[in-house]
């Protein structure tokens, strides 16, 4: 035992997250069912991810905050957009938890004072993330993420082309959006995780937009995409889709939405495509000169990825159970990689090896055991851990349960606990090597070149002046230098805002679009 | 024998299902021996000794323990039955003259449209017609191989058994619709369905379909939402042969 350094006041907060994330657990796991797939033993892969998040997450995030706060990380994210966090880093990291409780290899007390740090971290780099809607979770906004601030939506409003169901751009769009969507889901071994939504952000009374990003698509950190990836030109891309008719009533924190009337082909209206990654000045237009040259470039794309995808679905099927099972695990349990990135402590050992901890269980990690002891852990809730008394009523169900259990206050008397899980243990992999190309913004660089651009690069819109003019600021300052500037960062790579400053309303920006 | 912090579990007791059960509590019984035999205290052993205790051998030997039994896993992954056919039972994925017989598919007799009602699903998106085609089962890496060796017809609907994305990667572009026997419309085949505009049944309960069978499926109906799932409302869609 080490000496307590968390109060009650904590726990109350901390415990508040986990409730937060057990009842969004149970509705998000319950409208999807457990995704299966003949090529990925996908719930046993969940689970092994689970663990290696509740062994490496506490030593991980420290590190990164060793250089640069989550606060801070979450303004870079907020700026270049980033992968599904929201959901992921508290859930997978306590959902590994709750397996070893069940097991009886760890009590609810054991590694708390990680568990409170980790929970701490996340709601700091979650409310810096929400930044301009000032929530934690899109849950806790309605089921909405409205996460950009004005001068880029007015930027990706301006520039977007419009298109018409049947039109070239229209099915170039539409193509594109579908191919990158499905080898997105390979990519990340039948997980979501390369593909994010946020918004929707109002357009006008009767249009909405979508800003859906395309994460990790060419050659980075996975050791799959080496090969598959490198004629994909681009490492993320994001698309600004404006719909019409069509109101986005819900964006989960899988980023996942659902529209009243649903999405249809005909409700998209205009376009556009940039890429923006964590050394960019946020995002830069891609094939935006003219509505041909977005056209050829959606198309040109779609081609590529379409080559991709073949290669990489030969690729996973030929790989064995344990290559597939570990894939899949390190896929999730990557996906805070991310945030790495950002501080620049990103190391392939760190994030791409299964640890000594988690991978001692491996063998436990049939398909069968796989499907049914995560089916009661996210979807029926009825582990052991996750009984309640009978008077409790669950939200979404009425049952006397809870997806995750709480740290016990008893630790704040006599209770015993142990602190953490201990620091990196050595991991492996059975994956193979990882050539040393990252592809960004500034061109195909060896990981080392990339932590030391990461570290030394601060964007404009993070930089001391700017970082704390916030929306807020902005309404009562749009008339000053200093606002112009700041809307200059995001307008220098315009089309139609370049120069323009400050003083836009929506109406104005609509007025200077191209409108056909 | 010692008593793990769980053991006083006042509200929960078991696993419901007997193999997540057989796993935990064999797990908890090697933690229960090992402090009974070592008399160790448990902040020595978590995040300690156990490293020693709960290894990689002691995993397996649970394993091997179950299989010694006589019990044999359900696959999902084609890869586990492939590799390792001791241990899981027959996929029945190559079987041939397949068709899925869900008990809970409706049925009925040929109505005055010469429609035999052998299914129902929920339906992705709302389309302004019914979906006309061919049933093919594409429930294999093989078969998908088939398909982009020898290509698809142009009226096939194809016939799934799970929700993920992956499996029909290279190919899913080419259906005219798809059935898939899991999953709700809110999973990955049924995303990557409404991106490709491609008419799409999730969670479908069919009974005597078989390759080849002309279909009908009612992707006209109300698609299912989340609200629909959450409310536990029955939103169907039907799926019909024709003779």
């Amino acid at each position: 035992m080490s000496e307590l350094k968390i109060d009650y006041a904590q726990l109350l907060e901390t415990n508040s997250m986990i409730q937060q994330n057990a009842d969004e657990t149970y509705w998000l796991c319950a409208t999807r069912t457990v995704q299966e797939s003949k090529i990925f033993p996908v719930s046993a892969y969940i689970l092994y991810s689970y663990l290696n998040c509740w062994y490496r997450y506490p030593s991980l995030l420290r590190k990164m905050e060793a250089q640069m706060s989550a606060e801070e990380i979450g303004d870079r994210a907020r700026l270049a957009g980033t992968k599904i966090l929201a959901w992921t880093i508290p859930c997978f990291y306590l959902l590994g938890r709750e397996m070893l409780i069940n097991w009886g290899v760890n009590k609810p007390t054991d590694g708390i004072e990680d568990l409170v740090y980790v929970m701490d971290f996340w709601k700091r780099y979650q409310l810096s993330w929400h930044r301009n809607d000032g929530n934690l979770t899109n849950r806790m906004g309605g089921h909405r993420a409205q996460i950009m601030p004005e001068q880029r939506l007015q930027v990706f409003h301006a520039d977007a082309y419009e298109c018409r169901d049947g039109d070239a751009l229209h099915t170039a769009a539409q193509g594109f959006m579908a191919t990158v969507a499905q080898y997105g889901f390979l990519v990340s071994c039948e997980s979501r995780l390369t593909s994010h939504n946020h918004g929707p952000y109002k357009i006008s009374d009767t249009r909405e937009m979508l800003v859906r990003d395309y994460r990790e698509l060419s050659e980075a950190d996975v050791p799959w995409l080496d090969d598959v990836g490198r004629d994909i030109p681009y490492n993320n891309l994001t698309v600004t889709m404006t719909i019409e008719g069509c109101h986005i009533n819900l964006l989960d924190d899988w980023g996942s939405f659902e529209s009243e009337p649903e999405l249809k082909a005909e409700h998209i209206v205009a376009v556009g495509l940039y890429s923006a990654d964590y050394l960019s000045e946020g995002h830069v237009p891609v094939g935006m000169a003219s509505k041909q040259e977005l056209t050829e470039t959606f198309n040109d794309l779609t081609a590529r990825l379409k080559v991709a995808t073949a290669k990489l679905w030969e690729q996973m099927t030929a790989w064995t159970r344990d290559q597939q099972l570990e894939a899949g695990a390190l896929t999730y349990f990557a996906v805070a990689k991310e945030l790495a990135h950002i501080a620049g402590t990103y190391e392939h050992d760190d994030w791409m090896m299964m640890d000594e901890r988690a991978e001692r269980f491996q063998p436990l990690l049939n398909d069968e055991y796989g499907n049914m002891f995560l089916g009661e852990l996210v979807g029926y809730i009825t582990c052991p851990s996750q009984i309640m008394h009978e008077y409790t009523m669950m939200q979404h169900t009425g049952l006397p349960r809870r997806a995750l259990s709480y740290i016990p206050y008893s630790v704040l008397g006599d209770e015993s606990y142990v602190a953490g899980v201990g620091g990196m243990r050595p991991g492996s992999t059975t994956l193979g090597a990882k050539a040393d190309r990252y592809r960004t913004s500034r061109g195909v660089l060896t990981l080392d070149e990339y932590n030391q651009l990461s570290r030394e690069f601060v964007p404009q819109a993070c930089q001391e002046k700017f970082r704390f003019l916030c929306g807020d600021w902005v309404k009562y300052h749009a008339d000053t230098a200093v606002a112009d500037e700041l809307f200059g960062i995001e307008q220098q790579h315009s089309r139609k805002l370049k120069g323009k400053g400050a003083g836009l309303s929506r109406a104005d920006v609509e007025a200077l679009r191209d409108k056909e | 024998m010692s008593k793990l912090y769980v053991d006083s579990d006042k509200y929960g007791y078991q696993c419901e299902f007997p193999i997540s059960e057989a796993y935990n509590a064999g797990i908890k019984d090697l933690v229960r021996k090992h402090l009974s035999a070592s008399g160790e205290a448990w902040e020595n052993f978590v995040f300690g000794s156990e490293y020693g205790v709960l290894t990689r051998q002691t995993m397996q030997a649970l394993e091997d323990e179950l299989l010694g039994l006589g019990y044999t896993f359900e696959p999902s992954a084609m890869s586990s039955s492939r590799e390792r056919p001791e241990a899981y039972k027959d996929s029945g994925l190559f079987a041939t003259d397949f068709s899925f017989e869900d008990p809970d598919a409706p049925t009925a007799a040929v109505d005055e449209d010469g429609r035999e009602l052998r299914g129902a699903g929920d339906n992705v998106v709302t389309h302004d017609t019914n979906l006309s085609g061919t049933a093919r089962y594409v429930r294999t890496i093989d078969t998908v191989l088939e398909c982009l060796s020898s290509g698809v017809a142009a009226d096939t609907i194809a016939i799934v058994d799970d929700s993920g994305g992956t499996l029909t990667a290279p190919v899913l572009e080419k259906f005219h619709g798809v059935l898939c026997a899991g999953g709700t419309t809110r999973s990955h085949l049924a995303i990557l369905t409404r991106e490709y505009n491609i008419p799409c049944l999730m969670n479908a309960k069919l009974s005597g379909i078989k390759d080849g069978d002309s279909l009908e499926v009612e992707v006209s109906a109300r698609a299912k939402t989340a609200e629909d799932y959450g409310a536990e409302r029955d939103v169907v869609a039907r799926v019909w042969r024709r003779a």
